[in-house]
């Protein structure tokens, strides 16, 4: 008979197993990812699975950073205080060469979205045009859907926002400017298609106090993106990969499924370009 | 309606008294109780008020500040969302010029407009009262941050279900009040109706449907010494005295009738005795005188006269005597019969009488017979003995004024005070008087007349006045 491992060895063995196992997160700082505020800035249910999705698949802690303008969120991300940052394709244009993409989320099979122009359900007006001396409700001077098109829309017109309304206001949110429609706080408002399509099947008595008078082309989603001097690094390498597998996971699918997103993949080429022409526009 | 409260008896009015005062009681109570309730109310609304105003400043102070039209939004649309019972119905937050910046309902209060356009019917704080016809007030305050006014706040309150509250409190105290007061006054009702029963008693026994008071029965005088028993005692003494005096009085007035003829019944022998002595010389000379036929005639006419008067005589005295209250009518025929008994004593007492009846009276006049009877005589007797020796006595009889007047006068001194209160007043009788004139005013007053006493130069007249078919009173 072999004589068993004595009382020693299994202790030496039993410590080295221990060892061995991975234990999540410990030992390792936060992966910060900063948020813009898109729809989900007042979901809590949508930040938690978000977090607990990526904080498995990227086996480290996230930590969520929202604030209340994309201004303040992109300037955390150029002074490295996030590591990456789920921002809009307007700053990261403005920013394009201190930033690098590292994914585009797809909707409904395409990485794009559509600016829309609202208004309360018993405004009569049929475009742009009918608007002249409303008021109005933007959602950020740094958004897109939310400024850039509707102002762009203007120019195009010949006419600039501070002039066109009576009075424009600046919500910081794009639920923001769908409440203030519809509430009747003001009689239109720029916002992001995607948003006011996700709010239409969880609020939609929200949205039903609107009407979509205007839809722009289609142009690139909100693109998580890097610095570009941190873009090959390891953690946001690991949230890259992170993204890309999110369906992999029954957290992760769970997150897509609160985004109502399918998930995301690379930004592919020109994707900006229809923003990057609106913003020539409104600098010509 | 006072009358009407008057005529009502008294153990309904009392406890209708104490109601009325229970309901007067009850409703200054009820508006004390009003008003309390209404202030405490108003003080829960001016705090609660008073916090939502210092809230919102605090809040918006810096959002006002900045003109942040979609965050001063934002936190009055979360404020309102969250605030219990709904009692802010909307607020309004304007800057320093009056625009408003937001309010919870922006379409009743649009952006940029003049704060002034809801203000107007807005009062401060101090002011605050859910005492107002209107479902909802309005509160104005100066919106302060950092110890300065950057606005006004503007906020309509829902004071309906207060006001609500004062409603369901009034109708409350009005039923409770109504019950208690109904349930008292019932309860008072009740009490009075037993305490004021023997009073109840004495009324009825008082106006007993027999004409005369009747007594308390000793069975239903109360127990003890208390009030009522010692009123129903003093009522049953005199109702026993007034019977008493009744007793008397017509015990006097019966034998005054006979103190009359009493005082007639000499006289009335003269008047027998005197034709006596014409008749037995009559009855001589018939005997003496047979052979001689006109002087028997003449004599015979003489005893027939004589008989005749004396059978007059007799019939009037037993017709005086033979009062029958319930018989005959007076007539024409009963005036003579009064001449006829009194001629004598005026004869006796050498008197003249100026005598004016009329042959006949109305067939509607229909007056007793006795009574009147006994009225002309007492008064005649009295009238004779008055004027005394030589004197004139005066009888006027005539219907009139649908009635029958006398009046009988005499050539006397004017009446004494006492004969005077005997004739005219109820007063009671001094002893020693005689009772004739006091049944004659009694009879009278019974036949419904009136009795008036007149003096002339030199003489005094009574004056009866019967009105016509008081029969039927005297009975």
């Amino acid at each position: 008979m072999t004589p068993g491992p004595s009382r020693r060895t299994a202790l030496v063995l039993g410590a080295s197993a221990l060892a061995m196992i991975p234990v999540q997160g410990f030992g390792q700082s936060p992966f910060r990812l900063g948020l813009t505020p898109v729809f989900l800035d007042n979901d809590s249910a949508v930040i938690s699975r978000l977090t607990a999705a990526l904080s498995d698949a990227m086996e480290r802690p996230i930590d969520l950073v929202q604030r209340r303008t994309y201004a303040e969120v992109t300037g955390l991300l150029l002074t490295g205080a996030l590591d990456a940052a789920w921002l809009c394709g307007f700053p990261y244009l403005q920013h394009a060469n201190a930033l690098d993409l590292v994914a585009v989320p797809v909707w409904r099979g395409r990485p794009l979205y559509q600016s829309y122009l609202i208004v309360g359900d018993g405004v009569r007006a049929e475009g742009l045009e009918d608007l002249r001396g409303a008021t109005h409700a933007f959602s950020d001077p740094d958004s897109n859907s939310g400024y850039l098109v509707t102002a762009s829309n203007l120019v195009a017109m010949g006419a600039r926002p501070e002039t066109w309304f009576s009075r424009s206001i600046f919500t910081y949110g794009h639920r923001n400017v769908v409440r203030a429609v519809a509430d009747g706080l003001v009689t239109s408002g720029s916002v992001d298609g995607y948003v006011w399509e996700a709010l239409a099947s969880v609020e939609p008595e929200l949205t039903g106090c609107t009407r979509i008078i205007g839809r722009s082309e289609w142009l690139g989603f909100p693109p998580v993106c890097a610095r570009t001097d941190n873009a090959t690094s390891e953690p946001v390498a690991a949230l890259q990969n992170a993204l890309y597998t999110l369906s992999d996971s029954e957290t992760g699918r769970a997150a897509l499924a609160a985004l109502q997103l399918d998930g995301f993949q690379t930004a592919p080429d020109g994707i900006f370009d229809g923003i990057a022409a609106r913003m020539r526009l409104m600098d010509s | 309606m006072v009358r009407a409260l008057r005529n009502l008896p008294l153990s309904l009015r009392l406890p209708l008294l104490g109601a009325a005062m229970m309901v007067l009681v009850g409703a200054v109570a009820s508006q004390q109780v009003l008003s309390a309730l209404g202030r405490v109310q108003d003080t829960r609304l001016r705090e609660l008020a008073a916090l939502h105003v210092e809230g919102l400043s605090v809040a918006l102070g810096p959002l006002v500040l900045r003109r942040d039209i979609w965050e001063v939004y934002d936190t009055l649309d979360r404020a309102a969302r969250e605030s219990a019972g709904r009692r802010m119905v909307l607020t309004a937050v304007a800057d320093e010029a009056g625009h408003v910046l937001a309010a919870t309902d922006p379409r009743r209060v649009p952006v940029d407009s003049m704060i002034d356009r809801i203000a107007h019917e807005a009062v401060p704080l101090a002011q605050l009262s859910a005492g107002t016809s209107e479902s909802t007030v309005r509160l104005v305050a100066p919106l302060n941050f950092q110890g300065r006014t950057v606005g006004r706040i503007v906020t309509e309150l829902d004071v309906s279900d207060l006001q609500q509250e004062r409603w369901r409190a009034l109708w409350l105290l009005l039923i409770a009040n109504a019950l208690a007061t109904t349930i008292l006054a019932g309860l008072g009702y009740v009490a009075m109706r037993q305490m004021l029963r023997p009073v109840s008693r004495l009324a009825r026994q008082m106006s007993s449907a027999e004409g005369d008071p009747q007594p308390i029965d000793e069975a239903d005088i109360p127990d003890g010494d208390g009030e009522i028993a010692r009123l129903s005692r003093i009522y049953n003494s005199m109702v026993h005295d007034v019977a008493a005096k009744a007793d008397v009085e017509r015990r006097l007035a019966e034998r005054e009738r006979f103190v009359a003829l009493g005082r007639l019944s000499s006289s009335l022998a003269h008047e027998i005795n005197n034709p006596l002595g014409g008749l037995l010389n009559a009855a001589d000379t018939i005997r003496t005188f047979s052979h001689r036929p006109e002087v028997i005639e003449a004599s015979a006419d003489l005893l027939e006269r004589g008989l005749r008067h004396l059978r007059d005589v007799a019939r009037a005295t037993l017709d005086q005597n033979r009062l029958d209250h319930a018989g005959r009518s007076f007539s024409a025929e009963d005036c003579e019969d009064i001449h006829l008994l009194i001629l004598p004593e005026l004869k006796r007492m050498s008197q003249r009488i100026d005598w004016s009846a009329p042959k006949d009276l109305p067939p509607g006049l229909d007056l007793p017979a006795a009574p009147l009877r006994q009225i002309m005589l007492n008064l005649l007797l009295n009238a004779s003995a008055a004027a005394g020796t030589d004197g004139v006595v005066q009888l006027d009889a005539c219907p009139a004024h649908d009635g029958l007047e006398i009046a009988i006068s005499n050539s006397g001194p004017p009446m004494s005070d006492a004969a005077r209160e005997r004739l005219l007043s109820d007063v009671a009788l001094s002893p020693g008087g005689g009772v004739g004139l006091r049944l004659v005013r009694d009879l009278v007053k019974g036949l419904g007349g009136t009795i008036a006493l007149a003096r002339g130069p030199d003489m005094t007249t009574i004056r009866v006045s019967l009105p016509a078919g008081q029969r039927g009173k005297n009975a």
